[in-house]
């Protein structure tokens, strides 16, 4: 009984930790005063107001930049799966000239510093004339997130016993079809992860974008809202409710894939 | 489906070439505030209007970065046609040779019609037209409860006592007689003058080791240890709230915030800073201008042409004039000053007055230097650790030791030759003992194996071009003297950014730091994820809505996450020592202002951030042990305790380790939270770990060079540490 008592509360006094930041946001967005301080422990006091919310969306471009990243996103996951999910099979498969190096250097790519590398990707991207495109995000975006990508991919395709397809190869599949009929459909919890992380790699990514992307009717949510803050004038109350947008469609996704999350995540590591 | 369609299009536009009839694009960076934006966007169109064959695009983009972005782009060979900004960027700028002098292309005559402060000289030239002057800080008061400015220090002491409150009696203050954001060494620049002599010399010599120096730390730390008529923490946000609540009588701020009070409908007077009583002399608040400067790189004439139309327009009279009447800023031109408009208008006129006592901005690329290092000595003494005396001290002799580090040029040695050499050597060798493979690699492409070269193709491209190109470009930086000088001429020089670095008991200081930093966060990330996977796991009902509450911390951008936490450590306002004061009834922490507990607060924040992932991935893993291992462990009468220890942990292990290992690179590397929640190291630069102070050398203090090297020993030790402690994983991968 006390162990249980102790649990929740335990679990309750975490629950507050995690939960507690965002009510805060949550309450400057409601504000109307645009600060972003006040002496009130209350999340919701008499003054408070939708205005801010209704102001995002009517008074900025907030739409403009939600389907800019949306659209941005969409296809930054789209080439980090099918990148992915190929390049993880072949390590996983096959042992082939480079594999080894293959596999340290997506390794390797996590160690370097990313905010040196911003002055290299900007060099890059004028040369080839790619500066205020969503070209040059697409291929930063989804190159970025691949090593981490391809190593859950690969540890995961480690655990599909390779029975599967020997059977399909001597029945006459060819090798991509036994990779496209065979393999990818018993990968979805991977391939769900590996969608996840490319999205959250493009969908809130800031330093890069700002780089990148020049003309604000290219510019995308966090753009967007830090265009709302200047140096010593920030507009807090339409940050706050742009911050709190920003964050729904994140956690719906978890939500709706935290099935697969908490199998894609780990099966690869416990099994391989 | 229209809008997607869109930036398709305009990439294709793009590669494709502009046909002549197309009008000129004229791009325009500007970090105007919120207000000003406004205005501006509505003279660009009347312009556009007026002119169909340019159009104008303007970005805004917060001060640092703009200086960053422009930077980057310049040297990219780009960026926007014209730049604008505070006059203070002009030095670094002229200095990379990123803008161009303007009197290559105006009159000499088209200067005259200014205010001096609206065209600043750097070096016998003119680099900016500012469309307003003043940007100085003055003291601002709130009429509903102060109907006489205080004129000198006494009076300004007295009142401050006569307004700082608890009116409700419990015990903390309710309102305050004075605020300002006294973290930041510019809001409390202007009282060094007024104590003696200025704190650099015309020539940007730094002049910081003075009586009048001493005197005014004395002064900020009397008025809030003697007289406590400011609060004991207090930045840029919470001194303009505590004032638009009126919870503040004055306030020193900008003329720039003019805007924020009449939108809050404040009933506000200004005045000067008061003079000091000791000297009678009166603070000097720093007076610039912001303004356009014109790109260097523009090679189009037509495109310089119709920059220079942009730039005349916006400084034009009619443009002024609109910035005048909606914003109240003075305007830079002479003429327009005399004019009824500006006359009659009561907050210019005392402003114009405030200014008659004001320092002209430097514009040598040294201020943020002599800034910079002030700050730090001034926040050391904020927390107590300094003296006045040795705060004074140590700033001038970090201000020289940063002016000379920003201003060197490393000279070729013979390591320049040594690594010519090598790296042609290295080539060489490589190509030699690998060409068996890369034969065997080329082939690959037509042999047996050839599905596999395809499958890995793609991603072979995207993590070249993205990470392998930039990190071998890297490495060739931190063997360069590329720096502020050297910007668009750098060359190989040697080791000496890696002998400085390796040499420095900072670099060692900062490595422990940033060590302690991954250890205690990944300890943290690790054992609360495995705590709540366990109790979710195991006790309670509803598993799916605990998870999902969990996970809510993953799902906020780092950028947000970093802000939030930041306001809730706020001394004054922030949550966490609200709590503290009414559930707690301890006393306030100065979260922020003190080391320890900002690098705490720091952690903090990296934990709420991380916790989920460890947790999801533990609860993977719960998944996978077998039940009937605890089903025996029941019958061997185990308790909950050994059950975890003997069956859950070692079961946990091998989920865990890898996803920890993964953790320690990316907390290592994770700058986001330090800078933001630190606000750029904050204080007095003593919460840096390795990736900001990277950070700061190469964007704050232009060595780049330096901080490509530093960045580089960052993944040497990574690689090293990884290589350690994955040796048994990569065995196995490896066979």
């Amino acid at each position: 009984m006390i162990k249980k008592m102790l649990a929740w509360f335990s679990i309750l006094l975490f629950a507050i930790f995690s939960i507690y930041p965002v009510l805060y946001v949550l309450s400057v967005s409601l504000r109307g005063d645009n600060a972003f301080q006040s002496q009130s422990l209350e999340i919701i006091t008499s003054t408070s107001t939708v205005k801010n919310f209704i102001d995002l969306f009517t008074a900025t471009n907030f739409l403009l930049w939600l389907r800019n990243s949306l659209f941005i996103s969409f296809v930054t996951t789209l080439l980090g799966v099918t990148f992915a999910s190929t390049s993880a099979y072949a390590l996983s498969r096959y042992r082939f000239r480079g594999r080894n190096l293959m596999l340290f250097s997506l390794l390797a790519t996590q160690m370097f510093p990313p905010t040196m590398l911003i002055l290299p990707f900007y060099i890059i991207l004028s040369k080839m004339e790619l500066i205020d495109s969503f070209w040059g995000l697409f291929i930063i975006y989804s190159s970025t997130a691949l090593p981490f990508c391809v190593w859950q991919m690969k540890a995961y395709y480690d655990t599909i016993p390779k029975e599967l397809e020997e059977a399909a190869l001597l029945d006459g599949c060819s090798r991509w079809k036994t990779f496209y009929k065979i393999i990818l459909p018993v990968s979805s919890p991977a391939l769900v992860i590996t969608a996840l992380f490319s999205f959250l790699a493009s969908w809130s990514e800031y330093v890069i974008a700002a780089v990148v992307l020049q003309d604000p009717q290219l510019y995308t949510l966090p753009l967007g809202l830090r265009s709302f803050q200047a140096s010593l004038a920030t507009q807090w109350g339409l940050y706050a409710a742009g911050a709190l947008i920003v964050s729904v469609p994140v956690l719906v996704l978890f939500i709706s894939i935290s099935r697969y999350l908490v199998s894609g995540l780990t099966i690869g590591s416990v099994k391989g | 489906m229209k809008t997607f369609i869109f930036p398709l299009l305009f990439s294709a536009l793009l590669f494709g070439s502009f046909s002549e009839a197309k009008p000129i694009r004229i791009q325009l960076w500007h970090q105007m505030i919120y207000g000003h934006r406004v205005v501006l966007s509505d003279a660009l169109r009347a312009f556009e209007k007026e002119n169909p064959d340019i159009y104008i695009q303007e970005t805004y983009r917060e001060t640092e970065e703009l200086r960053s972005s422009y930077q980057a782009a310049a040297m990219g060979g780009s960026g926007p046609e014209l730049v604008f900004g505070p006059s203070d960027q002009i030095g670094p700028f002229a200095a990379m040779n990123i803008i161009r002098p303007l009197d290559e292309v105006l009159e000499p005559e088209y200067f005259n019609q200014f205010d001096p402060l609206a065209t600043p000289i750097y070096k016998d030239k003119h680099y900016m037209i500012g469309g307003a002057v003043g940007n100085h800080l003055m003291l601002i008061y709130n009429k509903k409860l102060l109907t006489n400015p205080p004129k000198n220090s006494d009076e300004l002491i007295a009142l401050g006592k006569q307004h700082t409150l608890d009116t409700n009696g419990d015990g903390s203050i309710d309102r305050y007689g004075l605020v300002f954001n006294y973290t930041e060494p510019f809001f409390f620049a202007p009282f060094i003058p007024a104590f003696g002599e200025p704190f650099m010399t015309t020539d940007g010599k730094p002049q910081l080791n003075t009586q009048a120096l001493r005197k005014t730390f004395e002064f900020i730390l009397e008025l809030r240890d003697k007289h406590k008529i400011i609060p004991k923490e207090c930045d840029y946000e919470t001194a303009n709230a505590l004032f638009k609540q009126g919870k503040a009588a004055m306030l020193i701020n900008g003329d720039w915030s003019w805007g924020d009070y009449k939108d809050a409908k404040m009933d506000f007077g200004i005045a000067r800073i008061p003079m000091i009583v000791s000297t009678q002399k009166w603070p000097s608040p720093l007076v610039g201008t912001a303004g356009y400067s014109l790109n260097a790189n523009i090679k189009n004439p037509e495109h310089l042409a119709a920059a220079i139309k942009v730039l005349k327009y916006l400084t034009s009279d009619k443009v002024q004039m609109m910035f005048t009447e909606r914003v109240g800023v003075l305007p830079s031109n002479l003429k327009i000053r005399e004019t009824e408009a500006v006359k009659t208008n009561p907050l210019l006129q005392i402003s114009s007055n405030i200014m008659e006592v004001g320092t002209p901005m430097p514009v040598v690329p040294e201020v943020r230097g002599v800034w910079d290092s002030l700050r730090i000595q001034y926040q050391k003494l904020l927390a107590g650790t300094l003296t006045p005396d040795q705060a004074a001290e140590g700033a001038q002799k970090l201000a020289e030791e940063q002016i000379s580090a920003m201003n060197e040029v490393v000279q070729p040695d013979f390591g320049s030759t040594v690594i010519k050499v090598l790296s042609l050597f290295l080539v060489i060798a490589l190509i030699w003992f690998t060409r068996n493979s890369l034969m065997t690699f080329v082939k690959g492409f037509q042999g047996p194996q050839k599905f596999v070269y395809y499958m890995m193709l793609p991603a072979f491209i995207g993590i070249f071009a993205v990470i392998i190109y930039p990190f071998f470009y890297n490495i060739a930086i931190s063997f360069s003297n590329f720096s502020l000088l050297t910007f668009q001429n750098w060359s190989i020089v040697g080791f000496q950014h890696y002998v400085a670095a390796l040499g420095d008991a900072k670099f060692y200081s900062l490595l422990l730091k940033t060590v302690i930093w991954t250890v205690v966060n990944v300890f943290f990330h690790v054992s609360i994820g495995i705590f709540l996977a366990v109790i979710i796991n195991q006790v309670l009902p509803a598993k799916a809505f605990w998870r999902t509450l969990f996970i809510i911390p993953w799902a906020v951008p780092q950028y947000i996450t970093a802000l939030t936490w930041r306001g809730m450590f706020n001394q004054e306002y922030g949550p966490i020592n609200q709590f503290l004061q009414q559930f707690l009834h301890m006393s306030p922490v100065q979260w922020l202002s003190q080391p320890f507990t900002a690098f705490a607060a720091c952690i903090v924040t990296n934990v709420w951030l991380g916790f989920p992932f460890m947790m999801i991935v533990a609860l993977g893993g719960l998944q996978s042990i077998p039940h009937t291992l605890y089903e025996a462990a029941y019958l061997d009468k185990a308790n909950a305790w050994q059950r975890f220890r003997h069956i859950t942990l070692p079961l946990l292990m091998p989920v865990m380790v890898p996803a920890a290992l993964l953790g320690c690179i990316w907390t290592f590397n994770n700058l986001n939270i330090v800078w933001l929640v630190s606000n750029g190291g904050e204080p007095g630069d003593q919460t840096h770990i390795l990736v900001s102070y990277v950070y700061k050398a190469a964007f704050n203090l232009y060595r780049y060079g330096y901080a490509a090297a530093v960045s580089v020993l960052i993944f040497l030790i990574l690689v090293g540490w990884s290589l350690i402690s994955l040796a048994n994983h990569f065995r196995k991968e490896m066979k």
